[in-house]
């Protein structure tokens, strides 16, 4: 009941802060861009806000919690991401002035056929972030109400897309800001309380040592709803629905829908997909084989360095940086907001695999961050906890696909619709019947998506990111030779690589060695490179821009030059 | 006509100009590629070494594994640092550039 309130109190605060926004949404200018006056914490602490997802509130803990410490290489790469931004892209992106990548992807080739596959390219990694965003939704208000799959997706689906069409960027910017504070106190408070409450990390030969997470002191009772697969590490006895069985050591069986009971010590059975490993094993970061190999390690690695800058939704939000040297300021302090939030979900990943052992049972490992507080601090404490970490988890859904539809909507309405010059009034009806246009589909896949893992589609989303917009991003940015052949050869080969890996690794499953399992779950390290040597491969044939010292001007020029007013150095103002 | 400013060799996008733009422009990646060399050999070599040196697994901190310490908090402060550096270079990189071509001082001289 406190949870449900929780999270209605989020949802209205951010309707609010929406409407808020409304009343400062002027112009289609303002509309996108927030006028370009935010301030560098402001803008910080928003992009922060807006890039803490699903995959970093309950992903990243639950991933940790199922594979282990090989899981906490996502938090260093997500955050590493925002270092490759500030070095490389973020201050010449905001003085050459674009709104969005198709827009820059434009402006420097003289190309509008480049848009126009820029523009599709943000909206397939755009649908493919949405969907785990929707699913995450679906998903929470499932654990804490018990209500079906597909409300909570309608009612996140609902909000983000009104406050979207109706309140723009410059609602959204404040917005966002607000969902960070709100994610990481709700992640934060948690884990230091919990932490205090048990007096440190409890069952350390679990966590460390040579044991299997197992059933506590009191055995261990487990409610199946559906029949599931799993694998008994160790040979135990177990009760379903009061009849006596017995598993011997490493055998699977299919286990029906029903009670099931472990007596106190049993090493928990594990879901089809887990594999049990033992404390040692499970907090080593890079390990031979399986899911923690060197190999996907760096390839994700990459996806994640690279992939970063590609996010449509993410680029959007540097245009509100005044200048260049405002655009760094903001990346840096982005890297510390992340930093701080990510200290935390590996708290709930090692006090999960202790606590909730029930969840390697289920597979449902993703809702660990939901089910610890109420486990770990039984009585009105947990259920304070737990309503507090629901709240920061529909925080987290909301900003991340508010973010998204902004750069959705943006790209159906401006790239996709049609460009010829309309009234601001008109645009801004396009941009507002798109963000609905844009949650729609999302919301269907994410429905037929209930079985799909939320980290595959956010590793594919970074993955062709990192293959097509990095390149582009890089290239365009520091190379005056890059040529539209170049670049949109580029952009398709590395996005198709990247997808059609995927696609092959879900086709024909597991089995076929261990580099070759990596890198169809994790093509980065393949897809990235063949993208770089595509574009600079066919650029290398063509000619360069005639204009591009004036490009490279516009791109690296400090400000204070005086060259704006002879109409060089910045495009839009 | 040999003692244009630069601002104008600039602005009007000549061969001169672009002597200075490209110096900046190289200055600048040379900044970034320092920095992203400096932390990619802890970022890249970090995996490699937590791979071939099994023997950090048995030391620890406070009860926590030396490796789990170093990936969840050992790193940011780092990240950060290196950011902070490139920033306040690229800053200054960026001035002396101004410095160098004259911005709107310039103008005011001419003037």
């Amino acid at each position: 009941m406190i949870a449900i309130a929780a999270v209605a109190s989020v949802a209205l605060a951010t309707i609010g802060l929406g409407a808020w926004g409304v009343r400062l949404a002027r112009t289609t200018s303002d509309l996108f861009v927030a006028s370009r006056a935010v301030t560098p914490w402001w803008n910080a602490a928003a992009i922060s806000g807006e890039y803490l997802s699903a995959a970093s509130f309950l992903g990243i803990a639950g991933l940790h919690m199922r594979i282990g410490a090989a899981a906490l290489w996502l938090p260093l790469g997500f955050t590493a991401g925002y270092l490759a931004l500030l070095l490389f892209v973020a201050a010449p992106l905001r003085r050459y002035g674009s709104y969005t990548i198709p827009d820059f992807a434009e402006a420097r080739l003289a190309s509008p056929r480049v848009r126009t596959l820029a523009a599709v390219v943000v909206l397939t990694i755009g649908a493919m972030y949405l969907v785990p965003q929707l699913k995450g939704a679906g998903l929470t208000l499932g654990e804490i109400t018990g209500a079906p799959y597909w409300l909570g997706i309608l009612i996140v689906g609902a909000i983000v897309a009104g406050n979207v069409g109706l309140g723009g960027m410059r609602g959204i910017t404040y917005v966002q800001a607000f969902q960070y504070w709100v994610k990481t106190f709700a992640i934060a408070l948690p884990a230091c309380l919990l932490l205090i409450h048990l007096g440190g990390l409890p069952e350390r030969a679990a966590l460390f040592g040579r044991e299997l997470p197992s059933a506590g002191p009191s055995g261990l009772v487990v409610e199946l709803d559906d029949a599931q697969r799993v694998q008994f590490p160790r040979a135990t006895s177990y009760t379903l629905d009061g009849r006596p069985q017995r598993a011997a050591a490493g055998e699977e069986r299919v286990l029906p829908a029903g009670r099931l009971q472990l007596p106190p010590g049993a090493a928990v059975p594990v879901a089809d997909g887990t594999t049990p490993k033992p404390g040692v094993e499970w907090a080593e970061p890079v390990s031979p084989g399986g899911d923690a190999s060197p190999v996907f390690v760096y390839s994700l690695l990459l996806a994640t360095f690279l992939g970063t800058m590609g996010l449509p939704h993410i680029l959007v939000r540097f245009y509100t940086n005044p200048d260049g040297p405002a655009a760094r300021r903001t990346t840096v302090r982005v890297l510390g907001l992340l930093g701080l939030f990510y200290l935390f979900p590996a708290v709930y990943g090692l006090l999960g695999r202790v606590l909730v052992p029930e969840l390697y049972v289920t597979g449902e490992t993703d809702v660990v961050v939901l089910r610890l507080p109420e486990v770990a601090w039984p009585g009105l404490p947990g259920e304070l906890l737990g309503a507090l970490v629901a709240a920061g988890a529909f925080a987290a859904f909301m900003s991340t696909a508010s973010g998204l539809l902004v750069s959705v909507s943006g790209t159906l309405s401006f790239d996709l619709w049609g460009r010829s010059d309309r009234s601001a009034v008109r645009r801004r009806r396009a941009f507002r019947v798109a963000a609905l246009a844009g949650m729609v589909v999302p919301a269907l896949l994410a429905l037929g998506a209930r079985r799909l893992d939320i980290s595959l589609l956010v590793g594919w989303a970074f993955a062709v990111a990192a293959s097509t917009f990095c390149p582009l991003l890089l290239l365009g940015i520091w190379w005056s030779r890059l040529t539209t052949a170049g670049a949109a050869t580029g952009m398709v080969a590395g996005g198709l690589t990247a997808s059609g890996c995927i696609l092959t690794g879900l086709l024909i499953g597991d089995g076929n060695g261990e580099v070759m399992e990596a890198l169809l779950a994790q093509p980065a390290a393949v897809s990235v490179p063949l993208a770089f040597a595509t574009m600079i491969g066919v650029s290398l044939r063509g000619r360069r821009r005639s204009d591009w010292r004036a490009q490279m001007l516009a791109l690296h020029g400090p400000e204070g030059l005086g060259l704006e007013e002879l109409g060089l150095g910045r495009r839009v103002t | 006509m040999s003692a244009r400013p630069p601002r104008d060799e600039l602005a009007e996008t000549t061969a001169v100009g672009e002597i200075y733009l490209r110096r900046l422009v190289r200055a600048q990646l040379g900044l970034s590629l320092t920095a992203l060399l400096s932390f990619g050999g802890v970022f890249a070599g970090l995996p490699l070494a937590l791979w071939l040196a099994p023997g950090v697994d048995d030391v620890q901190i406070l009860g926590v594994p030396l490796t789990l310490v170093v990936l969840c908090v050992a790193v940011f402060p780092v990240l950060i640092g290196v950011g902070r550096l490139y920033e306040r270079r690229a800053t200054a990189l960026d001035e002396a550039f101004r410095d160098l071509v004259g911005g709107d001082a310039a103008d005011d001289e001419d003037a």
